[in-house]
């Protein structure tokens, strides 16, 4: 019954036209392109969907992309925007039994390497016994001397390891690369599984699909055997360069999946030996670093001295075994792709076996066949440097001219153990879904292994990288290719597992947000200090642009010299040399990039930025769509008014819109308290330099400054329920600074900051107010207690409001700082000194 | 002939330094022809955390962090040494240079192995053709490696000038090549530069100079470097002097270059400006 259904449906649908291309191995089709036993489930399955039914699913798929914020970084974007992950809908498909072989393959290289790196961090038997060329360590910058010697828990030198797998035409997987230092992708290779079974759980189900979760319980679990002396609860850190590396997104991801805190550099301190995180409640020892960075930047006392991303101290730590490292510091040495050439024979001499996966046929230059079999075959290979991370890239043979040729052979005849020549594949094909039909494209297939103690556990999938179109045989994120999800399939229904849902122990969850670092509370203080500050200056030239074409109303007059003056003198608008027309120079400083309001937004931008795994998704696009629309005119002179009205307009709802998310979306935790902090204060200090410039000047306040403080401060409807009466002085004052009910007013922030303030850690801790609790109360009683009509009744220009203003704008300053002196512990750059 | 010495390096910072970690390479090298008698590590302000261990290339290396603040930083190693030199080789009597670079290329001995690693580039010495060109002129074809070598230590000295303004510890070798002006850690390198360009092993020592009149690098720490010769073992070479080490040089410690031996490096949290003061004494025992 069941054969002649399988005859009907090996050749693919008409209404899916794909074909093999000749000279390459298709993934999909086979001999007469047969649909290969292991895709006939997925292609009847999209047969029976349509093309309609991919393009409804897909449209989820793309939304939750966009929706979880998967991004990628693209170094050579000036912009520096992250841009959407690239996944095709269509999974490639594994067949079972060929990735037995692969687990095999790979397991067998992540046991080797780790051996080989055992061994040159230790006797270096390999190199007196010549199985591997000193040249290939030696002169090697990843060889880290000041790390030789140290010997990882449990030995394990690679917790990780990953690869990067090829197919020939002929059918063969070869390895085109490995990875050791810290392999990246396996956090994007969950993220497609999350999405593509979320589009087809019944395709998913139905094809019996193997899981990945399990991988990621055994990565916990190696990370959990890595813990130097055991403890309750051992910290475990993601250590990210930061948001610009091109996989921060992974960084934040996993952090975030694994339940571990994801830190920089900066965040970690070493004291008398020991790693400690550097948090809102005091320092935390921090017993497992999962870097994500090059070795060789961890620490710059005694590793590279120019890094800026390193922990000072960390190798003698490390060394100590009060902390674990994964992978161990010094892995990248394995990274060369020179090792290819010697890892049959050190396979043979370590393992006792043959090596299970070959590397694609390498020949290191350094030897002198392998230099003349390159020099006269460079026409098929591809030329790499020995030693990564010199900034070279791969050199094509055949893309050369016969001149360029010569060139890079005397080049590598000058120094020829700087060269490795490697065959290139001609990658196999596998059909992905575009502009709604099928298109053939380039595979490269990087799968992964952790460590299980005594071997390795490869995860059952990888991320399918495919190349930006079928000319192209660089498969690389960083040159537009795009990525698939990777089925391999099981002998039967899968069990449902996911990390997400039942880690096998219980995590211990609590409520406080001890771990919150100080670099992180130290950013969110400033998003709410400069949103409140954009905010502000919007407002102002709102209503001074408002008022330009009304010159004849007196009152209109004096507002507009009101908001120009307010401009002027907080340091927004330079000084006005008489030249242009108020609304001119009103525009320009809207758009102005050095100073005015498009450089506070960009600074918004900014260290919303340096928040990504902080805010939502949304709270990010709202303040990048922010930036863009301020650094879009590249001439302010072709603006005109209504537009940069519209513009400004737009501004409050966009701000009103992030203060929304924030104060409905977030969590109640030090980070929010952070950002409200910082906007209250902010706020308050903005409504007192307005109040300071308008109500006690020299000139009185005439109607017109009354009411264009009142629309400045988004209190005029208030002003007018609660008052009933023409607008006074006294009246707005009231309103402005004392009136805890109104929620513009500098009694109503200080309430709020009192309130935050009490809130914070050093607060909970200590018997005595801290410091900045009693300024912070200081603040609200002083305003409290002040007696608006007297202050009036002294008369305008009257030192006494000029002082009182003058005094909280000092006092609110001093708290800003005492809360960074105590808390962000803005820990100085740390600098090298060397004296012979 | 008994040496004693004190080497004193001191910062001072406009402002406070919260914390600090270093790496100090100041306690001598017991090695052939020096005992170190007595070595006294002293750091004010107190570290809280201090350790001594082994590093790569054998040398003594002490590891120390303070995590009080402060504004001050004295470390003071004195240390006694008896100083037995054998007597200087017989230059003329040592194997031709390229028997040297053949048996370091065979590497059969452990003394091989060891040798062979200081062939390679290292981070201060890169290595290249003008290296070779200035150094062909002494390593005539069969010349002895020693007589070589000494002939390329004495050009060194003829053709640069000493000049403690002329470079920094960041300028590269081939500027002190072209500028022909340099300090210890220069010629040392430059002349390591011009034997690894010319594929035989040479090292860098980093150590102190008795005081003397008619020598220079005396007032801070010193340095100079060594040839590989088999069976005579490493040979050193001071080309800032023109002399070959013997009863005069105090060996701290050798690695590929500075970067490897630097005698006090750390990292400092805060301290806004820095200023740095070395002195390095050297004389006779009492009673020598």
């Amino acid at each position: 019954m069941k054969r002649p259904v399988e005859q009907t449906q090996s050749k693919l649908d008409p209404a899916w036209p794909y074909a093999a291309t000749p000279g390459f191995y298709d993934e999909l089709l086979g001999d007469n392109e047969e649909v290969r036993a292991h895709w006939r489930k997925l292609s009847e399955s999209l047969t029976a969907m349509g093309h309609d039914g991919l393009t409804r699913r897909w449209h989820d798929g793309r939304r939750l992309i966009h929706d979880n914020g998967i991004t990628y970084n693209i170094y050579s974007d000036p912009q520096n925007n992250a841009r959407p992950w690239q996944l095709d809908p269509i999974p490639l498909v594994m067949d079972p039994e060929e990735w037995k072989a692969i687990e095999a393959g790979i397991t067998q290289r992540a046991m080797l390497f780790n051996t080989i790196l055992a061994d040159l961090y230790g006797p270096q038997r390999l190199l007196r016994e010549d199985l591997l060329p000193r040249e290939l360590v030696f002169p090697n910058p990843a060889f880290l001397r000041s790390c030789w010697g140290i010997m990882p828990q449990g030995g394990v030198f690679l917790h990780m390891y990953s690869a990067d797998l090829a197919r020939s035409p002929d059918g063969q997987w070869w390895v085109l690369a490995d990875r050791t230092q810290a392999p990246s992708g396996a956090g994007y290779a969950l993220e497609n599984r999350l999405v593509t079974t979320r589009v087809m759980p019944d395709i998913f189900r139905a094809s019996h699909v193997r899981r990945v979760a399990n991988y990621f319980q055994a990565y916990r679990n190696a990370l959990q055997r890595m813990v130097p002396v055991k403890r309750e609860n051992p910290r475990i850190v993601v250590l990210t360069p930061g948001p610009y590396n091109e996989t921060y997104f992974e960084h934040a991801f996993l952090a975030r999946y694994l339940g571990y805190t994801l830190v920089e550099g900066a965040d970690l301190t070493v004291r008398e030996n020991r790693v400690y995180l550097k948090t809102l409640g005091g320092l935390l020892p921090v017993d497992v670093i999962v870097r994500r960075q090059d070795d060789a930047f961890c620490d710059p006392l005694e590793l590279r001295s120019d890094s800026m991303l390193g922990v000072p101290g960390l190798v003698q730590a490390v060394r100590s075994g009060t902390v674990s490292v994964a992978n161990a510091l010094g892995s990248g040495l394995a990274e060369s792709p020179a090792y290819a050439a010697f890892l049959p024979s050190l396979c043979r001499q370590l393992l006792g076996e043959k090596l299970k996966m070959p590397t694609v046929a390498t020949w290191w230059c350094g030897q002198e066949g392998p230099l003349e079999y390159a020099a006269e075959h460079l026409e098929e290979l591809v030329v790499k440097p020995t030693f990564p991370g010199t900034g070279e890239d791969p050199i094509f043979g055949e893309e050369l001219s016969a001149a360029e040729r010569e060139r890079l052979i005397a080049k590598m005849r000058a120094h020829p153990g700087r060269y490795v020549a490697q065959e290139h594949v001609d990658l196999s094909t596998v059909p992905v879904w575009e502009d709604g039909a099928l298109q053939p494209r380039h595979l490269v297939m990087r799968v992964f292994a952790v460590s299980t103690g005594s071997s390795y556990l490869v995860m059952p999938g990888g991320l399918s990288r495919i190349s930006a179109s079928l000319s192209n045989m660089v498969v690389s994120m960083q040159r537009g290719g795009g990525s698939k999800d990777t089925w391999v399939l099981g002998d039967g229904p899968a069990p449902e597992f996911s990390l997400l849902r039942q880690p096998t122990h219980p995590l211990e969850v609590s409520r406080a947000t001890f771990d919150l670092p100080s670099r992180v509370a130290d950013n969110l203080f400033w998003l709410g200090r400069y949103t409140e500050r954009v905010e502000a200056v919007v407002r102002i030239t709102r209503a001074t642009l408002g008022r330009v074409f009304q010159e004849g109303d007196v009152a209109r007059a004096s507002g507009l010299n009101l908001g120009l003056h307010v401009l002027q003198a907080q340091g927004f608008l330079a000084e006005r040399t008489g030249e242009n027309t108020p609304e001119r120079d009103l525009i320009s400083m809207m758009y102005d990039p050095g100073s005015g309001l498009a450089s506070n937004i960009h600074q918004v931008r900014q260290v919303a930025g340096l928040l990504r795994d902080r805010i939502s998704v949304d709270a990010w696009l709202i303040l990048n769509q922010l930036d863009q629309q301020f650094s879009e005119h590249s001439s302010a002179e072709t603006v005109h008014v209504g537009v940069a009205q519209d513009r400004l307009n737009h501004a409050i709802i966009t701000l009103s819109a992030f203060a929304g998310l924030v104060m409905e979306g977030m969590t109640r935790g030090d980070g929010w308290r952070f950002l409200d902090i910082g906007r209250r204060l902010e706020r308050a200090l903005q409504m007192a330099e307005l109040l300071r410039n308008s109500l006690a000047r020299e000139i009185p306040a005439d109607i017109g400054v009354l009411e264009a403080v009142l629309e400045i401060a988004d209190s005029s409807i208030t002003y007018r329920s609660r008052y009933l009466t023409s607008i006074q002085t006294d009246l707005v004052l009231d309103l402005l600074l004392a009136d805890e009910a109104n929620p513009r007013s500098i009694a109503f922030q200080l309430a709020r900051l009192q309130e935050d303030v009490d809130q914070l850690p050093a607060s909970h801790t200590t018997i005595r107010r801290p410091a900045e609790a009693r300024m912070a109360l200081a603040l609200l009683t002083g305003v409290q207690l002040a007696d608006v009509r007297e202050l009036v009744r002294d008369g305008f220009g009257s030192t006494t409001l000029d002082a009182l203003f003058t005094r909280l704008i000092k006092d609110l300053v001093q708290l800003s700082e005492t809360l960074t002196r105590a808390y962000f512990s803005h820990s100085p750059q740390s600098r090298q000194l060397t004296a012979s | 002939m008994k040496l004693q010495a004190t080497h004193t390096t001191r910062y001072l910072y406009s402002d406070v330094v919260s914390t600090c970690h270093s790496e100090a390479h100041l306690t001598p090298r017991p090695c052939p022809g020096q005992t170190v008698l007595d070595h006294d590590l002293s750091i004010d302000p107190a570290p809280d955390f201090s350790a001594t261990r082994s590093d790569y290339f054998g040398n003594p290396v002490t590891m120390f962090s303070i995590s009080q603040p402060h504004r001050e930083l004295t470390i003071t190693s004195r240390c006694a040494i008896d100083l037995t030199p054998a007597n200087a080789p017989r230059l003329q009597f040592s194997p031709p240079w390229e028997e040297v670079r053949e048996e370091a290329h065979r590497r059969e001995s452990e003394d091989d192995f060891d040798a062979s690693q200081y062939t390679f580039e290292s981070p201060l010495v890169t290595l290249g053709e003008a290296f070779a060109a200035y150094g062909a002129p002494s390593f005539s074809p069969g010349r002895p490696i020693l007589d070589a070598a000494n002939d390329l230590s004495r050009r060194i000295f003829e053709d640069f000038k000493y000049d403690k303004r002329a470079t920094t510890i960041s300028t590269p070798i081939h500027e002190v090549l072209e500028s022909r002006h340099g300090v210890c850690q220069d010629f040392a390198h430059l002349m390591i530069a011009c034997l690894r360009s010319l594929d035989l092993p040479a090292r860098y020592i980093s150590g102190y100079l008795r005081s003397d009149a008619s020598l220079t690098g005396a007032e801070a720490s010193h340095a100079w470097l060594a040839v590989w010769c088999p069976v005579l073992g490493w040979q050193g070479f001071d080309p800032t002097n023109n002399t070959m080490p013997g009863g005069r040089h105090v060996t701290l410690a050798w690695g590929r270059d500075y970067y490897d031996v630097t005698p006090v490096k750390g990292v400092a949290l805060g301290g806004g400006e820095h200023v740095i003061s070395v002195s390095v004494d050297v004389s006779p025992m009492p009673g020598e």
